[in-house]
């Protein structure tokens, strides 16, 4: 099925939607955009032909969440059970969306499920905005992804002119829209074209034949020390990556909380044991560790690359670092008949 | 101000030579003041005061011995400069310079340091409740981005 | 520029070939678009990505503190990375016998997000020369005058000229001047502290708490920096007003008397905060109080690690 929303009543719609629901919309902060709450004086930034710098992972896990809080004048334990409001997040991108239903795979396994990230899934609609252009940095196709990829989306825009054309996938989302007119066979075959054409302009950045093999093989190889040469070990490609799910718990004694936060494989203390031993201990292990997991251990786990090429890491890294480059050199490595793993 | 000011009193163990004042200080603090005693002015790191500040302090008040006098010789002369930047510095980012005072006791000051902070409490009564700088009360956790 | 370019080239050549140096640290050509990347040269013939152009943002001192003392490192410097480098060896981080700096007098660095703010993201084919930029955006060619897009560290940079190198590939520049400092200074200064205040609430709750500014900073070398304690706990690692507000104070202050105004922390941030008005506040006062300025000369004590008798009059007692 799918709808016509008129450009121009956007504004009205988010404002009807917010009488049921907490929507979430990409919007102006300082000079780029953000997932904020829609407001009356919202300004919207659904044009932004990049997605927001911050991930929107972060409306699922929190960066920072309380998990318990501890009141010491009743010696009591409290736990913080959250019941979020019905929400609809709106105008994320497809490479967005799959990074989600890439990390339902790790925090709702049926063994191993965490209340905090299946009562936020549970109550949120997503409804994602196509991309009809790449970005420099975009490489979504690469991974398996794609700029109208339907992974983890209720809905999906396509923009034509002044129109949004919305496909529903789930009755989640079908219900924002039953309201509004179907869009005709002719209008369809025009939204399609649209989406080939988009897929067909994005370029494979690197070959991911046998990658993993090729990675695998390599574990002791000397690329990783010159791929990681000049990597600070910040946390900038890990905190705004999609796909990245590493917390830390902390007991904050001055908050009387215990809080959730994200945590970084770049970082030293990361993999630091209480003994003063450090597995890896210098950013050559950390870099390897970070491109393995992506490209090679998520494949042992659910048999899908974890990354959804959504391209944050190459446009923020402060030093210019391109996974792709990285990964194309990758890719010329000769597979040395030795497992080092 | 309706209730009285919260006041962090940082005090040096050996600054307080009269008996009477350290027994004072030990067990007839008003509530409203809290007490860190520390082995020197010296000890204090910059990040004691933000601690006090974040967590609500209107007022800080740091007692210790004369410059010259230091129980650990030149103990809390490494720290004064550090400590002047560090309250320029936080004027600077909005607060104020006047809810921190310095308090460098003699031997021979008996019933100052009583003294010293019932007037700074009136002064930061006039000054009022601090609002600047004191998040770490009752904000509520990682609701920024959501 | 490209004449700075083959001297570069000669003098890293000239270095490695002679093995005078274990390695180079210079720049090398963009993966991503304009990104030039910081790169490790051990081999004459690896020069060929060598790159140098005003969008080579990192400073390469911060890199340094990697290496063991005796790793016979060269290093292109710039005004304030050459403080940098003269700071660490103040701090004995590096043996200045071990070092070779390459000084290349500044032009200032070139801030890629105040073009995109301008033209719109998706730009490619960067040139530049003396006094103007040009970037391709949507098929076409566009041109703006350096001074517009420098990065605001740079616009307010005192010492262009490299402090202490062992050569020069290009001639002194003239000294900046301190009174764009002083007016920057002040403009914050003279806001009520509410104000102030709120302004600096702003710029420090943006913070993801990613710490690149940490890393891209020469002077923060710390094994065990103050946010990673856990007993006490100073700074929370949550993304909470207390946390962020005690990370910029307490880093801002940390680098008194170290910092030499770079920029590389704004360059770094991918929130885009400010965090030099802090930096600037503290290395005033420290010329101001101290006569001290980082990095001048690689032997004179910062104000922080020594004391004077006559400091006691500075306090009321």
């Amino acid at each position: 099925m799918m709808y016509i929303l008129e450009k121009k009543n956007i504004d009205q719609t988010l404002t009807d939607w917010s009488a049921k629901y907490k929507v979430f919309a990409p919007q102006k902060v300082e000079n780029f955009s953000q997932f904020l709450p829609v407001e009356p004086s919202s300004e919207l930034a659904l044009d932004n032909p990049h997605n927001t710098r911050y991930p929107p992972k972060a409306l699922f896990l929190p960066q920072s969440e309380a998990l318990l809080k501890y009141n010491r004048q009743l010696n009591k334990l409290e736990e913080l059970i959250i019941a979020p409001k019905p929400r609809i997040i709106f105008g994320i991108r497809p490479c967005d969306a799959s990074a989600v239903s890439l990390l339902d795979t790790v925090f709702h396994t049926g063994e191993y499920d965490d209340p905090y990230w299946i009562a936020r899934r549970d109550a949120t609609i997503l409804i994602g905005m196509g991309c009809k252009e790449p970005c420099q940095t975009c490489f979504c196709t690469t991974v398996g992804y794609g700029p109208f990829n339907h992974d983890g989306l209720d809905g999906l825009i396509t923009e034509v002119d002044e129109t949004y054309f919305i496909e529903v996938f789930t009755e989640k989302g079908k219900q924002l829209f039953l309201d509004l007119p179907v869009a005709s066979e002719d209008q369809q075959r025009i939204v399609k074209s649209i989406q080939t054409n988009a897929e067909e302009k994005m370029q494979p950045a690197f070959d991911t034949t046998n990658l993993k093999q090729k990675l695998d093989q390599n574990f002791e190889s000397d690329y990783w020390s010159k791929i990681s040469e000049s990597c600070l070990g910040c946390g900038v490609c890990t905190f705004l990556c999609p796909t990245c799910f590493c917390f830390d718990i902390v007991d904050e004694v001055q908050r009387n909380e215990r809080v959730r936060n994200w945590d970084t494989c770049m970082f030293k203390i990361y993999s630091q044991e209480a003994s003063g031993h450090n597995p890896r201990p210098t950013r050559v292990e950390r870099t390897r560790q970070r491109i393995m997991h992506k490209f090679s251990y998520w494949i042992d786990q659910i048999g899908k690359i974890g990354c959804t090429g959504c391209g944050r890491c190459i446009r923020y890294c402060p030093v210019g670092l391109d996974i792709r480059a990285m990964l194309k050199t990758a890719s010329t490595l000769e597979s040395e008949g030795i497992n080092a793993r | 101000m309706k209730t009285r000011p919260k006041i962090a009193l940082f005090q040096c163990q050996w600054c307080l030579y009269s008996e009477p004042d350290q027994c004072w200080v030990d067990n007839e603090l008003p509530p409203s003041i809290h007490l860190i005693k520390l082995p020197c002015t010296g000890r204090i790191n910059p990040l004691y005061i933000l601690n006090a500040i974040q967590g609500g302090a209107d007022g800080i008040v740091i007692s210790g011995c004369h410059p010259e006098k230091c129980h650990f010789k030149e103990g809390n002369l490494s720290a004064l400069r550090q400590h002047d930047e560090f309250l320029n510095f936080l004027d600077y980012i909005g607060y104020e310079r006047s809810r921190i005072r310095f308090v460098w006791l003699d031997l021979q000051d008996r019933g100052r340091i009583q003294r010293e902070l019932a007037d700074f409490e009136a002064e930061i009564s006039k000054l009022g409740k601090v609002k600047n700088l004191a998040t770490r009360i009752g904000t509520p956790v990682g609701d920024q981005y959501v | 520029m490209s004449e700075i370019k083959v001297k570069l080239k000669a003098e890293i050549q000239r270095l490695l070939n002679e093995d005078i140096m274990d390695m180079v640290i210079a720049f090398k050509k963009e993966d991503s678009p304009l990104r030039p990347q910081p790169a490790f040269f051990k081999n004459p013939d690896e020069l060929e990505d060598l790159e140098y152009n005003s969008l080579c943002q990192n400073n390469l001192a911060t890199y340094l503190t990697r290496y063991p003392q005796d790793t016979r490192i060269g290093i292109i410097v710039r005004g304030c990375e050459s403080r940098s480098v003269n700071a660490l060896i103040v701090e004995k981080q590096h043996k200045r016998e071990n070092l070779y700096m390459i000084g290349i007098p500044c032009h200032g660095i070139i801030d890629v997000r105040k073009i995109i703010n301008r033209t719109g993201e998706e730009i490619s084919d960067y040139s530049e020369d003396q006094d103007e930029v040009s970037v391709l955006f949507e098929g076409q060619e566009v041109k703006f005058p350096r001074k517009e897009v420098l990065h605001d560290s740079c616009l307010r940079c005192v010492h262009p000229n490299p402090v202490n190198a062992d050569i020069l590939l290009d001639d002194p520049l003239p000294e900046g001047d301190p009174a764009v400092v002083r007016q920057a200074v002040e403009s914050f200064e003279t806001m009520d502290k509410d104000e102030r205040y709120a302004l600096f609430r702003h710029e420090a709750e943006r913070c993801i708490r990613c710490y690149a500014c940490r890393e891209a900073c020469p002077m923060c070398y710390c094994t065990e920096c103050f946010v990673d304690h856990a007993t006490p706990r100073w700074s929370e690692s949550e993304i909470s007003p207390a946390g962020t507000h005690a990370w910029h104070i307490i880093r801002a202050f940390h680098l008194a008397g170290r910092c030499t105004s770079c920029g590389a922390c704004e360059r770094a941030c991918p929130m885009d905060i400010k965090m030099t008005y802090l930096t600037d506040k503290l290395n005033e006062n420290m010329l101001e109080e101290y006569q001290f300025e980082a990095g001048m000369d690689d032997e004179t004590q910062p104000p922080f690690a020594s004391f004077n008798l006559d400091d006691k009059k500075r306090f009321v007692l």
